[in-house]
């Protein structure tokens, strides 16, 4: 028996970066394999719980009909909480730009999808290399295996050993990412409706920062899905490491048991936990180079995640990132071969999509977050200023005094104007 | 010689996973993922490397629902050349004799078979009763518990061992005939990507349904099932006397223990 058939692409990853390329490339008639290294494609993916749509919807035909959507979010809440209350803000909408998934059977449904375009999904496949000869990337290894492939796209995830194999990447450092870990609570459709305030099809994403996390940079976050809710906490892991005096787990536990949560999630009960890395540093995690002869870089391998404190944005980018890689693989091959620098429009692709655009456009708002003091500070100061304006006895305070009292003692208006200006700062 | 080998298989639902409900004691099945009998992953690498030895060809066979194809593709992976998925709803509801007729015909089908392997039994009703029921369909020679084998001088018998308590037995049997092979012997070997993909991409998995095979339908599926399950009795459960020993000396706890342990028959010598 001979070795099997070349492949024109290889992927490495059937998440929603792998996916999307694979999908994309077998659709123009690339004869594509997925190394997978899960049992099934989406087994190894977890997220917080919301995708926005738009750019899958221009990556996937038939997309908001077939994908396994559980609600479209109708409802915001960014909440700041201290050991004394929470203030919140809300937004109500009709919008239906953003929904709540599984990602495991979001990611399955992508590589379905694939598998229906003509690509081969193999799984339970370790990668252990990237095969290289003459400097450039002819297919991968596994197990001893060899797998010839005329371009590899690699779309291994966040823990990305393969890229810093290539040396294309330093191994992570604590600094670049957090650690995501959440509870799945069946509570059932009727009760979520009831209690969150929700029609069927409406879902509410709410996001926490202060108390939520014991104050470690990061946040806390629930998701409504059709019968059941997500509700997990992310945090850097260098301040979980640091900073945690308990484990990260038992704070989420301690989330669960709190006012409002263990009202609200009363009677449920947990059919999924789970935990994952997710890359935080932003800009700085993106490898200098994302292409290189015979190769491209995707998905959170790429380091392609924004968190903008009230919002993540992850699987949208990894999935348009495995996308775009897909179009330049079929402009280098129009361009006579996979050379890096044929395969540069990848790069140039990149930064004309919104995904390098909101990168960038986000990087202050990443270099606030990780000052550990922001996330102590303003629960306290707005909880604070709340306190004032709304628990008087006798003389009810104006506005600007309630917040100024709450600032007093715990820093000064300067530190305040200092992080407004780093929040509102370009690039 | 090259050897042209057929190995039966068995889809099963992975036992390890299964909950049983708790109000009527039965095994709940929906939503267990299934698997290839692990007992006869061992019968495939037995194949499995008689064909390192002498060369041919190993073919899987496996009468399941259509999903075993996926377990047929695990045992390509590991290196069988083929398989054929027998899949029909008119084998469905088969006791170890119905299951049996159609192995044996399919085998018959695949004539010249110069060896078929069997796993020593399954995890989920644990009969062993397929290799010897199929052998007696096609009128050849079986033996059970083989452990290795390899073929005889002339290479028209196959010489294989089989361990038992306090001996090893050698046996040598003429071709074509059955094996059965000991659980945990032959350890399998994992997949390759390589064979992985030949699996996904090369279509050698045949699927014949009973409009391959038109076997009688009096001897296939219930109706050619003479077995029958009279009851089944859950396990009885025994209750805990909880018993707690109130005091702190040990000695006085030990021969506290010690008595409670007579009561209950345990003679204390």
């Amino acid at each position: 028996m001979g070795l099997p058939a070349k492949f024109d692409v290889a992927v490495v990853g059937a998440g929603p970066a792998g996916a999307s390329a694979a999908y994309t490339l077998a659709r123009k008639g690339f004869k594509v394999v997925v190394l997978e290294r899960g049992r099934a494609p989406g087994s190894k993916n977890l997220f917080g719980g919301r995708v926005y749509s738009r750019p899958l919807e221009r990556i996937f035909e038939g997309f908001r009909n077939e994908a396994p959507i559980e609600r479209w979010v109708k409802r915001e809440i960014l909440s700041f909480m201290t050991e004394d209350g929470m203030v919140s803000v809300e937004y109500t909408s009709n919008g239906s730009t953003s929904f709540t998934a599984y990602l495991s059977k979001l990611s399955a449904w992508m590589a379905s999808k694939a598998e229906s375009a003509g690509a081969v999904i193999v799984t339970d496949v370790r990668v252990d290399d990237v095969l290289m000869e003459n400097g450039r990337a002819v297919g991968i290894v596994s197990g001893g295996d060899r797998l010839y492939a005329d371009v590899v796209v690699i779309a291994e995830g966040v823990n990305r050993l393969l890229c810093e194999k290539m040396n294309i990447v330093t191994p992570l450092s604590p600094e670049d990412v957090a650690l995501g870990v959440k509870h799945v609570i069946r509570l059932g459709t009727d009760k979520i409706n009831e209690r969150f305030g929700l029609d069927s099809d409406e879902g509410l994403a709410w996001f926490l920062v202060g108390k939520a996390t014991d104050y470690m940079p990061g946040g806390a976050f629930l998701y409504t899905n059709s019968a059941t809710v997500s509700l997990g906490i992310v945090v850097f892991l260098s301040h979980a490491v640091r900073e945690v005096k308990r484990h990260v787990y038992d704070v989420l536990e301690d989330l669960r048991a709190s006012l409002p949560f263990v009202r609200l999630l009363e009677g449920g009960s947990l059919v999924e936990y789970g935990a994952h890395l997710t890359p935080e540093a932003g800009l700085r995690m993106v490898p200098r180079k994302l292409y290189g002869d015979g190769f491209l870089i995707a998905g959170d391998a790429a380091g392609l995640l924004i968190n903008l404190g009230y919002t993540v944005r992850g699987v949208d980018m990894a999935a348009f990132s495995g996308y775009l890689a897909a179009e330049a693989v079929e402009e280098a091959h129009s361009l006579g071969g996979y050379t890096s620098q044929n395969l540069s429009c990848y790069e140039r692709k990149l930064n004309d999509s919104f995904i390098m655009k909101e990168m960038k456009r986000h990087s202050m708002v990443q270099k606030l977050m990780v000052k550990g003091h922001v996330f102590e500070l303003y629960p306290h100061v707005l909880v604070g200023a709340a306190k004032r304006l709304f628990e008087f006895e006798e003389t009810s305070p104006k506005l600007l005094e309630a917040v100024n009292d709450s600032l007093k003692g715990r820093c000064s208006r300067l530190r305040v104007l200092l992080d407004v200006v780093t929040l509102m700062r370009g690039p | 010689m090259p050897l042209d080998m057929v190995v039966c298989v068995k889809w099963v639902p992975n036992t390890q996973v299964v909950n049983i409900d708790p109000r009527t004691g039965t095994l709940i099945r929906e939503g267990v993922p299934s698997i290839i009998n692990p007992h006869d992953l061992n019968a495939v690498e037995l194949g499995l490397r008689l064909k390192d030895s002498y060369g041919g060809r190993l073919t899987a066979i496996a009468m399941s629902p259509p999903s075993a194809k996926a377990g047929l593709e695990f045992l390509i992976g590991m290196g069988v050349d083929r398989a054929i998925l027998i899949t029909d709803r008119a084998f469905a509801g088969a006791d170890t004799l119905a299951t049996s007729y159609v192995l044996a015909k399919a085998i018959e089908r695949l004539m010249p078979v110069d060896i078929a392997i069997f796993g020593q039994e399954t995890i989920d009703s644990s009969t062993a009763h397929i290799c010897a029921q199929t052998a007696s369909w096609l009128k050849l020679p079986y033996i059970y518990y083989v452990v290795d084998a390899k073929l005889g001088d002339g290479k028209k018998s196959i010489v294989v061992r089989r361990v038992l308590e306090r001996e090893v037995e050698t046996f040598e049997l003429p071709l074509p005939c059955l094996i059965s092979v000991a659980m945990k012997s032959n350890v399998p070997r994992p997949v390759t990507l390589s064979n992985k993909i030949r699996a996904k991409t090369e279509g050698l998995i045949e699927v014949w349904s009973n409009d391959v095979l038109k076997l009688d339908v009096n001897c296939i599926g219930l109706k050619g099932s003479p077995t029958v399950v009279s009851k089944s009795v859950p396990t009885p459960v025994v209750p805990r006397k909880k018993l707690k020993f109130e005091g702190t000396d040990p000695a006085e706890a030990a021969r506290w223990l010690l008595d409670r342990l007579e009561e209950e028959g345990v003679k204390v010598v």
